[in-house]
């Protein structure tokens, strides 16, 4: 009895190590796969750091008002967008290297996953775009409402912004393709909703601008003179 | 006022000291710049026999900006030339790429000029001897540079009279009344000077521009004058818009304030100018509503608080604050307020804190703001008073100095 328990327990040994044998040069490849990968990421990480600083990045989108203001403690939009790349591509790496157990299901799996990836990138950037868009819009917009006298500056310039943001965040899960129909209809409600928002905004901030304007227009224009405001003087 | 014309009245020929031509480009297009032009250049061989006249009218030939003799029987536009529309006197802050000072420096040479005129095609007052204020500082009193300044309502031209005026002062030391009106007359010698600068060949986008050519001058140590012309010329059709206006003149200023820095920093208090010609304020001109400025300024204020807050240090921005929410309505902005908010926004402007166009448009509502104290206060004023009350804008830009030079030195660190 003892030598048919040492057998059996031989032969399963033998067996696990075999097995250990046949996945060992998979799970060395793999760690190697990924100690490269890390690798990759982070020179990727330190290049574009490098590089946003060196192109002055930052102070260029804050400037245009696409990254919010220099503040304690804030993460620059060059520090994210190197932190988003190095982790994209751990896990581009991650993906890749499940190919290495050539196992027919973990590499359907893998090859689902990487065709998606140029979808997910470009979604993220049009993404990021309309988020950065949508800043610089709403204070270009709040600026020139304000300017224009229009009493709802903020909410205008607010509006604008969303209603980029709305688009870019539609056209990216469209191209994602997540939601079909009712991401569509969701979209053409709130964008049409802004877009009311921003009209009566405009009319009713704008009710005495487009008063003084059209009396302007129509009126006797000797007896412009004689109207308060400061839109009758030579500034310079 | 009337247009430039014989009737005009004009002095007798004039003993000229200066030898050498009087060479003078006229600011404008189609028939009235023609018509200036004309009217210019008989002006001309009348009060100044000794010196011969060349009169250039702006065109754009072979598409770049050019000047050309006038002609009486051919006039400034022939084939393959096109009107080009020129920024007039009355307009100001012209930038240098519709600016004909290149070609005028080069014309000047070219024909031994004595002295080098700019002058705008709009009507001149009919009742001053505007060309002869104008030369003869230059020809006869040995000055090289005249800064013209116009007889205006009192709160015309505020972006000259509150910004552009106390700031040239404290930047090069000079009090010149109306510093961007476009219209100039400088010496030949200057003239020279100019043309053999090495911006036209490094910084071809600045140079000839009004604001170039003013910090150049000032800065050369030049003979400068300033000289009344009477009524300003005032252009046909609708004002620009005050955040217009800002954008182009400022952006002038602001980027010749950059260029200049290590200069203006070390620049005493500002000397009187030797001005020629009498000053004064026009009765007639546009009434402007205090209390509607001073609305435009505190929902500026509130709106734009999120931009404003990145320029503006922190007590300034109270003192606005404190101002836009006084309890009789917003009030007006004292002296030295007014002076930190544009240095506020020239320190901006040179670390580009925000887009320089929108920063300068942005400036809008609190400049309303302070236009709508200096209309309370031309109501108020007699002559003498509203000139006092200009003089103490200028003096506490001068004041205020420190406080500029602090912050352009450590933008980011220094915070009062």
């Amino acid at each position: 009895m003892w030598e048919q328990a040492k057998s059996t327990f031989l032969d399963a040994a033998g067996r696990v190590v075999q097995a250990i044998a046949r996945l060992l040069p998979g799970a060395v490849a793999l760690a190697i796969f990924l100690v490269l990968t890390a690798l990759v990421a982070g020179a990727a990480s330190y290049l574009l750091r490098r590089a946003g600083r060196r192109l002055d990045v930052d102070r260029r989108l804050r400037e245009w008002g696409m990254a919010a203001p220099e503040a304690a403690g804030h993460v620059g939009p060059t520090r994210i967008a190197a932190r988003l790349v190095g982790w994209a591509i751990v896990a581009l790496g991650l993906v890749a290297a499940l190919n290495v157990f050539e196992s027919s299901a973990t590499s359907a799996i893998a090859q689902r996953l990487l065709d998606y990836v140029p979808q997910v990138v470009i979604a993220l950037v049009v993404f990021m775009a309309g988020v950065a868009g949508g800043r610089a819009v709403e204070r270009s917009v709040l600026i020139g409402a304000v300017n224009m006298g229009l009493h709802s500056a903020r909410l205008i310039g607010l509006g604008a912004r969303w209603l980029l943001v709305i688009l870019a965040s539609a056209v990216a899960l469209e191209h994602l393709g997540v939601g079909g129909t009712i991401l569509t209809s969701a979209f053409a409600i709130s964008f049409g909703g802004i877009v009311l928002a921003l009209a009566l905004a405009v009319g009713l901030g704008a009710r005495d601008l487009v008063a003084r304007s059209l009396e302007r227009r129509f009126s006797d224009r000797s007896g412009d003179r004689s109207e308060s405001g400061d839109d009758k003087i030579h500034h310079l | 006022m009337s247009g430039t014309s014989d009737t005009a009245p004009v002095s007798a020929a004039r003993a000229s000291q200066a030898a050498g031509s009087l060479v003078v480009a006229i600011q404008g297009h189609g028939s009235r710049a023609l018509e200036a032009a004309r009217d210019v250049r008989t002006r001309l061989r009348r009060q100044f026999p000794a010196n011969p006249a060349v009169v250039l009218v702006t065109t754009i030939s072979e598409g770049a900006l050019a000047l050309r003799p006038v002609d009486d029987d051919v006039g400034p536009e022939r084939p393959g030339d096109s009107a080009l529309f020129i920024p007039t006197a009355s307009q100001g802050a012209v930038p240098a790429r519709t600016s004909p000072m290149g070609p005028l420096l080069q014309s000047a040479v070219e024909h031994d000029a004595a002295v080098v005129v700019v002058i705008a095609a709009e009507p001149h007052d009919g009742e001053v001897d505007w060309l002869d204020r104008l030369l003869s500082p230059i020809v006869s009193h040995g000055f090289d540079f005249v800064c013209p300044a116009y007889v205006r309502s009192r709160t015309e031209g505020a972006i000259n009279t509150g910004i552009v005026s106390p700031l040239i002062r404290t930047l090069y030391g000079k009090a010149l009344r109306q510093p961007l009106g476009t219209e100039a007359a400088l010496s030949g010698a200057l003239a020279r000077k100019l043309l053999a600068d090495e911006d036209w060949r490094k910084r071809p986008a600045e140079a000839g521009s009004d604001a170039w050519l003013l910090a150049k001058v000032l800065d050369s140590g030049a003979r400068v004058s300033q000289s009344w012309l009477g009524a300003w010329p005032r252009p046909e059709g609708e004002p620009e818009e005050a955040s217009e206006t800002l954008v182009r003149s400022l952006g002038l200023v602001f980027g010749e304030m950059e260029r200049t820095g290590a200069r203006w920093q070390r620049t005493g208090p500002s000397g009187p100018v030797p001005t020629f010609g009498e000053g004064g304020y026009a009765r007639e001109g546009a009434r402007l509503d205090p209390a509607r400025l001073g609305e435009a300024f505190a929902a500026g204020l509130r709106d734009l608080h999120p931009i404003l807050g990145l320029v503006l240090a922190p007590a300034t921005m109270l003192e606005l604050q404190r101002a836009a929410g006084s309890k009789n309505g917003p009030g007006p902005l004292p002296d030295a307020i007014w002076a930190r908010v544009i240095f506020d926004f020239a320190v901006a402007h040179l670390v580009r804190t925000v887009e320089r166009r929108q920063l300068l448009r942005s400036l809008t509502p609190l400049y309303l703001g302070w236009l709508g104290g200096l209309a309370r206060d031309a109501q108020a004023l007699d002559d003498a008073g509203f000139e006092a009350r200009v003089e103490s804008v200028g003096a506490a830009f001068e004041r205020e100095k420190r406080y500029l030079v602090a912050r352009w030195r450590w933008p980011d660190e220094f915070n009062p």
